[in-house]
């Protein structure tokens, strides 16, 4: 700590262009701070935070020999560190710095009260005056950064965000709660604009994350538990039991040679017949299952939800000894520098629009369960059939908006920003493979922003599909044909319309996965309010999010399509690699400290602490509190709280914030 | 502002009539009004057609709800309370319920129709219902085939309301007469003979 001096204090008030100037008398604010006590100099200029006004900052502290320096500008939220940088060029420590918003607390709100607003000014001035002569130096505290990433959801995003962080030597934990990764994607056929099979080209990286040497795919295991902070985080992993060994896992077991290899034996003999949820319950599969034969791991699961233990699997599976019926859940400790959420989306329970039927009649479907009927390897081996009588629809009607930019309550009040080009793509597929087949696409407005995406508008318009302008109000079922009239208004021709369909396909709006809530607590993230998770800012932070070390990608921080998706990916895999790879942080100095002369040992703030960073310890004999200083977050919560005051918050200790309180109600009178 | 032309013949006139919709046509206040009357926000409507598309009146007229509900948003206010379409809506409620945008169409609808009525525009039926429902308590009144209709049904002919209960027309009386309705009828129908 520097020596204790008189306090000598800078105040530099900023006109902002007209930001501040406009509505605040800056020279009064100014002529104001001169009188201010400890104030030795004040000074205004255009813009402090260009380069001639951190000048004026670094050479006012050489020449008046300041101990601490006021800007009253923006808010700290934007240059704070600019300023504090400013403050250690002209020689000070960098926490000798305070700053007095009167934009975005001030000017900006009171825009018609210049006289009000220039006495606002002059409070908020005396106030950081009154802290700036208290403030003391502080040194930030640096912690190592554990060289490995952990990615939650297996979908193209979490895959993706992996395979970077692997290719870019960090030890990175994939972890996905169902048995296979490759996520929506998987489950779509062709993709937009470009029309490539959707596996054809999410299967190649499927297989890169299973062999990649740094990543640790961990599938059928989910987020039990966070602990710690960017460089540091401890979480508890809960491996559900998943009834079926790996190769590397019998081995283990001192089974050699053992394990799954995938053959499958076991589910000719399961008895025990459910529905496959990767294709929508439209097949079936039994209690020990793969969803799919691309499955990456190549791991059969046993679902004991509906297994029956009657142990014929495990004959069948024989001296391979894969299967152990009595499994149960492991917890699995791992600790990461930082962390990459990729939880996706679910489709809005669009049988909640009732109107549409869906649920309701047979023959109207959603997007995805299309994706599964239109798609080779699905259900139906890719002929597209009505589940009401297995015939193949020539009609049918494509409901754009099902559920998105809706504001009653029931839906959702964005856009889902794929469904329009999915829509165009289902309406070329059913005319690619049925001869005269004819789609209808009913739409307010179709979106097609992306690269190439206009020009796929063109074609499939060109190709023969019809678009008619109106908003679906409500669809009715003949009982007999189980034909389906669609109901709206042809809006540009001013006509409502009965159109009659074999088929109706909703493009239902997306909403954040079950769980992702839960993933989202656990790491600290807030959401916006449409639900899903909130970046840290919406156009220059897109990826980061305000837990330091916790990143986002894909779409469950927002409606994206794939290339959008792969990009997020990418950008949250290079944030998260950044600390990694310079190995250490430095945390800002607001942690508490014990003064343990003044500690009785009471342990009453131990528990109060929501980052567990408080602790009892025998020191001389006597208890007294232990700070973890890399897990406090400076929130005051334990200070404030002290009986006997032993709880120093440095940068915010108790004479500093009474002196500010002091300093506004007296008016600034000593 | 509409340019005026002359041809000297009034259906070749209408036919080529100047149909631009300048800025000057649209009323702001006539938005803020019927909203304020409406008590919902129609200057959010996005003319998806939801409405039209829900409306039992729509396959069966020229009534298009999103049309006066694009009047609405513009201000359009001559053009939406002279359209006599206006007077098509069932208020049956079905766009309510379905608007996306949690609009009330039928609520427009009424406030236009309280608008157009300031103007004494009113169509003939309407006043005539305001009559019916002075003088017998209903705006349809039974009649013969209903009362046998009643009787054969094991009813009384008459059923138990004003019709069967004509000292409290008088009520219904005061109540119409407190809000000068009966007059304003008696006078537009009147004036239009
Ligand atoms: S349903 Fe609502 S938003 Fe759609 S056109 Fe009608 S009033 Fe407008
Ligand atoms: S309330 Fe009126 S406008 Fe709305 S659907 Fe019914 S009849 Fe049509």
């Amino acid at each position: 700590m520097a020596e204790k001096k008189e306090a000598r204090i800078g105040v530099f008030v900023c006109h902002c262009g007209t930001n501040i100037a406009g509505s605040i008398d800056v020279e009064a604010v100014k002529e104001y701070a001169r009188t201010l006590p400890n104030v030795v100099h004040a000074d205004d200029y255009q813009y402090v935070c260009s380069t001639p006004g951190q000048t004026m900052i670094t050479d006012a502290i050489k020449e008046h020999d300041l101990t601490g320096t006021v800007v009253a500008a923006c808010s700290p939220r934007l240059h704070e560190p600019t300023f504090r940088m400013a403050t250690k060029v002209g020689g000070l420590n960098p926490f000798r710095f305070e700053m007095a918003n009167i934009r975005e607390q001030n000017s900006w709100v009171h825009m018609h009260d210049r006289e009000g607003a220039t006495e606002k000014a002059k409070d908020a001035v005396r106030i950081a005056v009154a802290k700036a002569s208290l403030l003391e130096d502080l040194i930030p505290k640096s912690v190592p950064v554990e060289h490995a990433a952990m990615v939650v959801g297996g979908g193209v995003a979490g895959m993706q965000a992996a395979l970077d962080l692997g290719n870019a030597g960090i030890k990175t934990y994939l972890i996905e709660r169902s048995p296979t990764i490759g996520g929506r994607m998987s489950q779509l056929d062709k993709t937009f604009p470009t029309l490539d099979c959707s596996q054809c080209i999410l299967t190649p990286k499927m297989v890169d994350v299973g062999r990649n040497e740094n990543i640790e795919l961990m599938t059928y295991t989910e987020v039990a538990e966070v602990e710690g902070y960017i460089g540091n985080f401890e979480i508890t992993l809960r491996k559900k039991a998943r009834g079926v060994l790996t190769p590397d896992e019998a081995e283990a077991r001192g089974i050699v040679g053992g394990g799954c290899n995938g053959c499958g034996d076991c589910v000719e003999v399961c008895p025990v017949i459910k529905g496959n949820e990767f294709e929508f319950e439209m097949a079936p599969r039994k209690a020990i299952y793969i969803y799919h034969p691309q499955v990456v791991p190549n791991l059969y699961t046993v679902d004991f939800n509906t297994c029956i233990k009657c142990g014929l699997c495990v004959e069948a599976c024989g001296e391979k000894k894969a299967i152990d019926l009595e499994m149960v859940d492991e917890l699995i400790k791992v600790k990461v520098g930082t962390a990459i959420l990729a939880t996706g989306y679910d489709l809005f329970p669009i049988e909640n629009k009732t109107e549409w039927g869906y649920k309701k009649y047979e023959n109207v479907i959603t997007g995805l369960e299309f994706e599964r009927l239109i798609c080779a390897s699905g259900p139906t081996g890719g002929h597209l059939v009505r589940p009401s009588d297995g015939e193949t629809p020539k009609k049918v009607a494509f409901v754009l908006c099902a559920g998105s930019r809706d504001n009653t309550g029931v839906g959702k009040p964005y856009c889902s920003r794929f469904c329009c080009m999915y829509s165009l793509k289902h309406a070329h597929q059913i005319i690619e493979k049925i001869p005269g087949a004819q789609p209808y696409l009913l739409y307010m407005d179709i979106r097609s922003f992306g690269k190439m995406y206009e020009e796929f508008y063109y074609r499939i318009q060109d190709e023969g599909a019809k678009f008619i302008r109106g908003r679906v109000a409500n669809i009715l079922e003949d009982p007999v044909t189980k034909n389906l009239h669609v109901f709206t208004e042809d809006t540009l021709l001013q006509r409502p319309i009965d159109l009659e369909v074999d088929m109706v396909v909703l493009a239902s709006a997306v909403q954040p996965t079950t769980g992702a809530d839960a993933v989202r607590k656990l790491f600290g993230v807030s959401c916006s309010q449409d639900g899903w998770m909130l970046e840290a800012h919406p156009k220059l932070n897109p990826c980061g999010t305000t837990t330091a070390g916790v990143f986002l990608a894909g779409v469950c921080q927002g409606p994206k399509d794939i290339p959008d998706t792969v990009a997020q990916a990418e950008g949250a895999a290079s944030a998260a690699s950044i600390p990694i790879h310079r190995g250490e942080v430095e945390l800002e100095p607001y942690f508490a400290q014990c003064n343990e002369e003044l500690c009785a040992g009471c342990g009453m703030c131990v528990n109060l602490c929501p980052y567990s960073a408080l602790a009892l310890v025998e020191k001389d004999g006597r208890k007294v509190m232990e700070v973890t200083e890399a897990k406090c977050k400076g929130c005051g919560t334990c200070g404030g709280f002290c009986p006997g005051g032993a709880i120093h918050m440095q940068h915010f200790t108790t004479p500093q914030i009474v002196a500010q309180i002091d300093a506004f109600l007296l008016g600034g009178e000593q | 502002m509409a340019m005026e032309k002359n041809y000297g013949n009034p259906s070749l006139e209408a036919k080529l009539k100047d149909r631009y919709y300048y800025s000057d046509d649209t009323n702001r206040d006539f938005t803020k009004e019927v909203e304020k009357i409406g008590r919902t926000i129609a200057h959010m409507c996005y003319q998806c057609g939801t409405c039209t598309g829900s409306c039992p009146s729509a396959p069966r007229s020229s009534y298009r709800i999103r049309l006066f509900m694009r009047r609405a948003v513009l201000g359009l206010e001559d053009e939406a309370l002279t359209d006599p379409d206006l007077w098509l809506c069932t208020t049956c409620y079905s766009c309510t319920d379905r608007c996306p945008r949690d609009i009330a169409p039928t609520d427009v609808i009424m406030a236009m129709r309280n608008l157009a009525a300031r103007r004494d525009i009113v169509p003939r039926n309407f006043l005539k219902t305001v009559q019916a429902i002075y003088t017998t308590g209903h705006g349809v009144p039974n009649n013969d085939v209903n009362r046998a209709a009643r009787v054969k049904l094991g009813l009384e002919a008459e059923p138990p309301t004003t019709h069967g209960f004509p000292e409290y027309i008088e009520g219904i009386k005061a109540i119409i007469d407190h809000y000068g309705l009966k007059d304003r009828a008696d006078k537009i129908l009147s004036e239009g003979e």
